[in-house]
């Protein structure tokens, strides 16, 4: 087996054998460090001997033994030892994973996205143990450094120990409050990889990661409709990545991107999972921001108009589950277009100036807004506070040409 | 696991010395809640206010006494439960019940080796 072969089985084993090992020993560092014995022996065994035919099985296993063996070095831990666990018996060919493993990575990723926990370090928790990315792959995806990224899970996981954090799934009091954090900690997670419209290389693997993450989520929670809701987003927002920055660089704003670039695949993928979301509850907010995707990946070619009258329909029913400045400034956009540039104007001069001074899309779309109803130095003033604001090189380059604009329509 | 539920509340709003009306209305409320809380409650108080406090600071060895409380803030300790729970869990779901009076905030603090 070659390296590569043997990093994708460690990944793909990890978030059961972690997941299973920390809910059988109450103890996520133990369970991670058990795991990490066990692939570190597969490294050393499986390339002079035969790989076992049941990999996950035998790294189960060993792991196992291994928090077993880090059991009994920390002897305050003793006496739990005697009482619950029992012996691990050397086996020639282990049983079938699937048997053997007991699948706990909802109970995981719950505890990985525990309210409680630092929203920094949630997504990164879930992806170091669900996923089995190492430290230096998801400190590369959030932009720090190695040792940051070690210190943070470090502390999310003293964290969660030192906190008494329960290695269970929610009771049924908070299971909607802790759903929503677990899909939160995904959703930004994602956006942040998202945000880099170009999607170097790290960001790419990363999003992957999500589109992974996301099936597993819906497989786990199967009566929910959020979880496939928030699938279908990822995928539809990964279909549109080819098209989202053109060849040199720039941004290409949703209405402009030609759908004949986008992935028709991920398109069906992301359609199928919000059929199965809205089936289960059409009401959710989420339920209603995957419709607004797929509402666009419906159109097929530049020359079928934008779907905006179905875009501010949609963004009418999110406002009233979700009234948060992004829905609105999302459905000014929309209003913009369907019923002109002023009523939008309007409705944005209504908005809290003062409290939206430091947020670049607020600058943004009223740059935009104040440029087509031809209100040329206050548009101007506008790209500069987005462009003040906003970091992604596509998009900076993106606005810098609209703001060129202002001056040669 | 033992958790501590500290209590942290603008004193300001019951008056004076936190002598007014509000500070009996609020200690009505916690009368009900520790009769709730049951055996799950371990300990706790309510403090007085800040302006009765004392501060010994201690700096390489020195100490200092100074009049006021340690930190100067908008909210301050008001008062703490000490209680036993299974879990956060368990603990978030009493701190959320605790009673306050207006704005307010609940600090859950594990207990260092729970008795």
């Amino acid at each position: 087996m070659s390296g590569a072969a043997l990093e994708r089985v460690f990944r793909e084993a990890s978030g059961r054998i972690v997941g299973a090992l920390a809910a059988r020993f109450r103890d996520l560092a133990l369970a991670e460090d058990a795991f990490s014995e066990a692939c570190a022996r597969a490294l050393e065994d499986w390339p002079s001997k035969a790989v076992p035919t049941d990999p996950a099985a035998w790294l189960y296993q060993v792991a196992v033994r291994a928090a077993l063996d880090g059991l009994r070095r920390h002897r305050t831990q003793e006496q739990f030892v005697m009482q619950s666990l029992p012996e691990v018996h050397e086996q020639a060919e282990p049983e079938h994973d699937d048997e053997l493993i007991p699948d706990e990575r909802l109970r995981l990723i719950f505890i990985c996205c525990h309210p409680a926990v630092s929203i920094d370090a949630r997504a990164a928790l879930t992806l170091r143990l669900v996923c089995g990315l190492t430290t230096l792959e998801i400190a590369r995806a959030f932009l720090v450094s190695e040792t940051t990224m070690a210190q943070r899970l470090t502390r999310a996981k003293g964290k969660i120990a030192d906190a008494g954090i329960p290695f269970e799934v929610p009771a049924v009091a908070f299971w909607s409050e802790r759903v929503d954090a677990v899909l939160d900690t995904i959703e930004i997670a994602y956006a942040k990889a998202h945000e880099d419209a170009a999607a170097s290389g790290t960001h790419a693997h990363f999003a992957g990661e999500m589109l992974f993450l996301t099936q597993i989520l819906v497989q786990l929670m199967p009566a929910e409709a959020e979880p496939a809701a928030l699938a279908a987003m990822v995928r539809f927002a990964e279909a549109r990545r080819p098209a989202r920055v053109d060849t040199e660089g720039l941004m290409v704003p949703l209405s402009e991107q030609d759908p004949r670039r986008w992935q028709r695949s991920l398109i069906d993928e992301a359609n199928d999972y919000l059929t199965r979301a809205v089936a289960i509850d059409p009401n959710p907010a989420r339920v209603i921001q995957a419709q607004i995707h797929a509402a666009w990946c419906s159109r097929d070619n530049l020359e079928e108009p934008p779907p905006w009258p179905q875009v501010l329909a949609l963004y009418d029913a999110l406002l009233f589950r979700r009234d948060d400045t992004i829905v609105r400034l999302n459905r000014l956009v929309a209003v913009a277009e369907v019923h002109g540039v002023e009523s939008a104007l309007s409705h944005l001069e209504a908005m809290d100036r003062e409290l939206l001074r430091d947020f670049a899309p607020y600058h943004a779309v009223r740059a935009d807004l104040l440029r087509r109803a031809g209100c040329r130095d206050e548009a101007l003033r506008a790209y500069d506070a987005a462009l003040a604001a906003i970091s992604s090189p596509a998009e900076r380059q993106w606005l810098t040409r609209q703001k060129c604009l202002v001056v040669v329509p | 696991m033992q958790y501590a539920l500290l209590i942290y509340e603008d004193e300001s709003i019951f008056g004076p010395g936190k002598a007014g009306p509000k500070l009996q209305q609020v200690v009505g409320r916690h009368h009900e809640f520790v009769k709730e809380l049951g055996a799950q409650r371990v300990g706790g108080a309510g403090l007085k206010a800040t302006s009765s406090a004392t501060t010994v600071r201690t700096t390489r060895g020195k100490q200092i006494l100074h009049d006021g409380p340690f930190a100067e803030t908008k909210e301050q300790l008001g008062g703490f439960y000490l209680i036993e729970a299974p879990d956060l869990d368990a603990a978030i779901a009493i701190a959320k019940k605790v009673p306050l009076l207006e704005d307010g905030a609940i600090e859950i603090r594990p207990v260092l080796s729970p008795g």
